[in-house]
Parts: structure tokens; C-alpha cells; sequence
């Protein structure tokens, strides 16, 4: 998680489905230690951005240049409902070759599930869940988190444990790209903001602001530019 | 020869997917219910007076056989549909050749089973003497079962994505069950009617061929159908 390389990086990034285009003309690169906040109504490309720079899906046109594959949290948990918490995560922990077995019950404990921790999935509340996927996605402790909506579904208290697992990896020199539409809570840890809309990453700068009253103005005022 | 890695990853993925299938039972009860239905409506059709066992013993195990594995094949796939658990798994590291081995091998324990259950069954239906060749046929079942269970396994990776992909994988894998189960229909109303070894040997290495083509076919388009 140290490399001063950047973990991900994208020019000229296009995805189309169908005869829509959903991204056009993406560039960006993510720095380590950076958290770059993705805001944007629904449809405006965030949740593809994410899969394009997951390599869950090839771009049309463009070029991505990953240094590891990242931890990713998307709208599903990407989890067995059959399986329990811990061997749900010790199954992903077999296929990323992560040899530490006490990485498993650490996650568990770190998410707060250590007291479910041999409960099917099937039975977990929408937030046990998202904490879960949280927990597979740092399994390997991945150089870079790609998060889609982190905080669906959470309470207080289960916000409050992610929101410090992200600031703990931050500091660690880990980098984040989160995508939200809800980011109040998200403002917080921030470094940069990327404004999409309708597909074009209107604006990528230094957050100016952490009130997100005023976030969204900014993102108003951009979608209205066009 | 797969390496280590390859070999923990596979065994991980099967071990996966019949610990999953053990606790829901989904599909294994759904073979096993269509395989003794097929065997006893095939016993109940034909005139024994008119037809001898012979010629249709053969014929109804592989129908079985074949039609009870596509149910199990078609679950295959759907497992990792839950949740876009196939996402997860793409983000790994692991090779997608230790993925499909992992499906293969969890498909063929389950094909394994249905097969063990049934085969008394068909004894039990048909009164056919199956014990003085009994080795002889279960290496036949295995062989058969490799050959189709490789292209099955690649086939539902491939339809997963699909609309109607319980429809589709028949219609594909089909054309692609036809010579493994014609030679293993061939092998085993040889091995009935009690006929000398040596009349085996050339459906048994026609057998052999037909797995060694599926599943070196199967682990190299794998990857391609990975990837959306």
C-alpha cells in the first residue's frame, strides 16, 4: 500500500451501451493517500466509472492503467447468502492467496460482525451486509478502495466504523475513490471532488468546501453549464 | 501440471459450491426426484414382452444420467448470479483456469452423486446384472461424466448472463453431450450384455479423446467468458 505510484489512472475513458453513451471522455488519476469524493445524480455514470476502474468492464474507448486489482464495494454484496460471515470472507481470503489467518476474525472484529460472525448472510440486515462487503474488499489490503454507495443502509454507529476504516487507510497511504449521491458524511475525508454529469467528469478539483449544501450548488451549477 | 496456487483455488471453489449445495439441497433433490422419475416412466413405457431390456437399459441410464446433471450444471452459474458473487470473484487474483477447474470439480462431485443414487435405481427398474462389470461401467461413467460436465461447466458460465439461461443451456449443450453419451450408451450395453474387453477398448479411447478435447477446450475459452 506504500508504492508512490499512482493506483489506478484513466485518459480518454468512453463506455457505451446500446447506442447510449454512459461515460465520455473520462480522465483522472487517483494518488495514494488521496480519497476522491465522485458526486452525481443517478444515471450520470458514477456506478460504471467504478466498474471501468475495477476492470469489471472494458471500456469502449480510453486506456485504464491499474497497479493491483482493488478492493470494491459495489450496490450488491458480492456475497453467498448459504454461507456464513466468516466463511464468506475466509473463501475470498483462499482466492486472493492472503496467507494471514488471523486477517479473517480482525475484519470481522474491525466491522463490528465479530458477534455474528457464524450467522448465514442470508439472515443479515442490508448494513450487516454493506459492513461485510466492506471487510471482503479489504481483505488484501488492496492499494486502492473503489466504494459505490459505502454508507447504504448503515446507522450512526455502523457509519461511524466505516467512516474510520476509510480515514485509518487514508492515512496508511491508501487510496479511495467513493461514489455517492448521499455524501454529507463522506465530505469529511475528502481530498479531492469529481463532478460527473450525464456522463462527463465536468469538474475534478481540490475540495473548496465541506459543506455539501454548497457541493451541490457547485454540481447545479456544472450540470447546468451542460 | 497446475501449479499449487491453481490446485487451493480450484479446491476452494468446490469446496464453495457443495457446501452451498449441501445446506440448500436445491438442486441435488431436484436431479434426484427428475432421475427416478425418468427411469421409472422409460420402465413403465416400454413392453417387456415385446422389447428386451437390453435394448433399452442403456438408453434410459444415459438419458438419466445426462438430463438429471443439467439440472445440477444449470445451478452451477446461478450460484455466482446471487448477490453478482461472480464479481467478487473476478476481482481476485485467482487464474480464471483454477475458477473453472474449482467449477468442474464441484460439478462433478455433484453429477457423481446423482449418478451413485441412481445407478441402483436402474438396476433395481431393469434387473439388469451389472456386478461382474460394475468397474468397467463406473470407469465408463466417469469418463462419460468428464467429457460433458467440462463442456456444461462452460456453457453455464456462458448462458449465466442470459435472460433465459435454464432454457439455453440445454439447447447449447445438447449438440455438444451427444458423442460422450453415444459412445457411453455404446460402452455400456456392451458391458450388459457381457461382451469380451477388447470389444471396448476403441469406445473407451473415443471416451478418453472426447475429455481430453472438452477440457482443454473448456479451460481456454474460459477466460474469454470471464470477461463482460
Amino acid at each position: 500500500m506504500q508504492s508512490a505510484d499512482p493506483p489506478v489512472a484513466v485518459r480518454g475513458l468512453s463506455r457505451r451501451y446500446g447506442g447510449r453513451w454512459v461515460l465520455r471522455d473520462v480522465s483522472l488519476s487517483v494518488a495514494p493517500g488521496e480519497v476522491m469524493l465522485l458526486v452525481g445524480h443517478n444515471g450520470a455514470g458514477k456506478t460504471t466509472l467504478l466498474r471501468v476502474l475495477a476492470g469489471l468492464v472494458r471500456p469502449t474507448r480510453g486506456e485504464v492503467v491499474r497497479c493491483a486489482p482493488p478492493g470494491v464495494v459495489a450496490h450488491h454484496s458480492m456475497l453467498y447468502d448459504a454461507l456464513t460471515a466468516r466463511e464468506n470472507l475466509a473463501f475470498f481470503a483462499r482466492l486472493h492467496g492472503v496467507a494471514d489467518r488471523g486477517r479473517v476474525p480482525h475484519l470481522l472484529d474491525r466491522l463490528g460482525l465479530a458477534a455474528v460472525a457464524d450467522q448465514r448472510i442470508a439472515t443479515f440486515s442490508r448494513g450487516m451486509l454493506q459492513r461485510l462487503a466492506i471487510a471482503r474488499a479489504l481483505l488484501d489490503d488492496p492499494a486502492l478502495l473503489l466504494l459505490d454507495e459505502p454508507l447504504n443502509g448503515l446507522d450512526e454507529a455502523a457509519t461511524d466504523i466505516v467512516l474510520n476504516v476509510l480515514e485509518e487507510r487514508r492515512v496508511r497511504g491508501g487510496a479511495v475513490v467513493v461514489a455517492s449521491h448521499q455524501f454529507a458524511e463522506l465530505v469529511a475525508l475528502a481530498t479531492r471532488i469529481g463532478y460527473l454529469v450525464a456522463g462527463r467528469l465536468a469538474a475534478l478539483e481540490p475540495l473548496a468546501t465541506r459543506n455539501a449544501g454548497q457541493i451541490l450548488e457547485r454540481y447545479r451549477a456544472l450540470a447546468r453549464a451542460g | 501440471m497446475p501449479g499449487s496456487r491453481t490446485v487451493a483455488i480450484a479446491w476452494a471453489v468446490a469446496a464453495k459450491d457443495l457446501a452451498i449445495e449441501w445446506r440448500t439441497k436445491t438442486a441435488l433433490l431436484a436431479s434426484l426426484v427428475f432421475a427416478v422419475l425418468v427411469l421409472a416412466i422409460l420402465f413403465f413405457a416400454r413392453d417387456a414382452t415385446a422389447v428386451p431390456t437390453l435394448d433399452v437399459a442403456p438408453g434410459a441410464l444415459w438419458v438419466t444420467f445426462s438430463f438429471a446433471a443439467m439440472l445440477g450444471l444449470n445451478r452451477a452459474f446461478l450460484l455466482e448470479r446471487e448477490n453478482h458473487a461472480l464479481d467478487g470473484i473476478r476481482l481476485t487474483p485467482a487464474s480464471p483456469t483454477a475458477l473453472f477447474l474449482g467449477k468442474m470439480l464441484g460439478n462433478l462431485v455433484f453429477v457423481g452423486v446423482v449418478e451413485l443414487v441412481s445407478l441402483p435405481l436402474f438396476v433395481l427398474f431393469y434387473d439388469v446384472a451389472i456386478w461382474q462389470g460394475l468397474p468397467v461401467l463406473l470407469l465408463v461413467m466417469a469418463l462419460a461424466t468428464v467429457g460433458f460436465v467440462a463442456v456444461g461447466t462452460l456453457l453455464s458460465a456462458m448462458v449465466v448472463r442470459t435472460r433465459f439461461s435454464e432454457v439455453m443451456l440445454p439447447v447449447l449443450l445438447l449438440p455438444f453431450l451427444l458423442p460422450p453419451v453415444v459412445s457411453a450408451v455404446q460402452l455400456t450395453w456392451r458391458i450388459l450384455a457381457a461382451r469380451p474387453l477388447a470389444e471396448l477398448s476403441g469406445w473407451l479411447s473415443m471416451l478418453a479423446a472426447f475429455d481430453v478435447i472438452f477440457v482443454v477446450l473448456s479451460v481456454l475459452l474460459f477466460e474469454a467468458i470471464l470477461i463482460e
